[in-house]
């Protein structure tokens, strides 16, 4: 049943998860293994995610929870991603003392830091892949979109919402103006 | 549960849901308004505690900022204070993005707003980007990190690994790294 499913995807998502950007690999993985979204609704909603306020995984289960099945579905999501919070970290909460001198979990994220940025970095290759090209041929329209992006965020320090709110602004002037003409 | 524990619950609650509305991108704007309101203000904790919570926080799985606040609420008012926080900073993210869903799919099919979202998707991959530099300064610490990050690459993209079987194998990894490490020492 696909709300159960929901609630047990997003736990998966959570209990593998650390934080932010984190989350982006498993969220599209999971989202195109299960054919509950298409590789340009996963782009969608990370950029939705990123404008709005709150913290990103619950941002996408939300949206993605409620584009399978509606408000349940996103309702089953949230309490999914949110396991970890309260059976692990509630747990962490209940002996804290203990917790805060162990070093196990910061040895732990010592190796599961790098294998998020590995994961980030082979998200990219696919993001590159259905966001510039049309079939088998580059866009040069969308590449140009992004590497203005790319420049006007590691040299010119935009914020987030300003790069999204400009790229929409071109996309509308690039490919609908070039209908136009 | 007596009615003081329901009473700061429903303060945790609203307090969270009230910093909850205005976080844009990522918990540390969320973090500064703990301080300012129970550090400075309150004087509920000291800005030790609060750093010690963000750093067990953060090394649990899941949302870090759900997990701070969970930790948070649990050392003001136990188990009962920390889902009220927990839901708390949780409610609002979860009702906006419900409004931006329904919006989402009644515009999504105009033309127009095909177009912006073109756009935007072009800018998707830039944002990660530059999300993949600072956490790799910040993660890929020795030959080691860069060689897991590489061989996750790789096994990811070329080899069809999933991602959570990433994680896990990074997870078991972990684990005899340490043990190594512990039989080194002797």
């Amino acid at each position: 049943m696909v709300l159960i499913d929901l609630f047990v995807t997003f736990m998966k998502i959570g209990f593998t998860s650390f934080g932010g950007m984190s989350m982006i690999p498993l969220i599209t993985q999971e989202m195109l293994t299960h054919q509950w979204m298409t590789a340009d609704d996963v782009s969608n909603i990370i950029a939705i995610a990123e404008m709005t306020p709150g913290p990103f995984g619950l941002n996408c289960a939300t949206f993605a929870g409620m584009q399978v099945a509606g408000v349940m579905g996103g309702i089953m999501a949230v309490f999914g991603v949110l396991m970890p919070s309260y059976s692990l970290t509630l747990a962490a909460a209940a002996c804290f003392a203990r917790f805060k001198k162990s070093s196990v979990f910061e040895q732990i994220l010592w190796v599961i830091r790098p294998v998020c940025v590995g994961l980030l970095l082979s998200v990219i290759i696919s993001l590159i892949q259905t966001n510039y090209f049309d079939g088998t041929s580059v866009n040069f329209f969308k590449l140009g979109i992004g590497a203005v992006m790319l420049v006007l965020i590691l040299k010119f320090k935009w914020s987030v919402p300003k790069v999204i709110g400009l790229s929409a602004v071109l996309g509308i002037l690039c490919f609908g103006g070039y209908g136009l003409f | 549960m007596n009615r003081n524990n329901v009473k700061q619950g429903i303060q945790l609650f609203l307090f969270f849901a009230k910093i909850g509305c205005f976080t844009f991108g990522g918990g540390w704007s969320i973090l500064a308004q703990m301080e300012q309101e129970f550090v400075d203000k309150r004087k509920m904790i000291t800005k030790e505690e609060l750093l010690d919570i963000v750093s067990v926080g953060k090394s649990v799985p899941g949302i870090m900022i759900t997990n701070i606040s969970m930790i948070f609420g649990y050392q003001v008012a136990g188990w009962f204070g920390g889902l009220c926080s927990l839901f708390g900073i949780a409610s609002p993210a979860v009702v906006i993005l419900a409004a931006v869903t329904l919006c989402y799919q009644a515009v999504r099919d105009n033309q127009w707003v095909q177009y912006a979202l073109t756009g935007i998707r072009c800018a998707v991959a830039p944002i990660i980007i530059s999300a993949v530099i600072s956490l790799g300064r910040a993660g890929l610490k020795d030959a080691f990190c860069v060689a897991v990050c590489l061989a996750t690459f790789v096994l990811c993209s070329f080899l069809g690994f999933s991602n959570i079987g990433a994680v896990l194998t990074g997870l078991a990894v972990a684990l005899i790294r340490m043990e190594v490490k512990k039989h080194g020492a002797h």
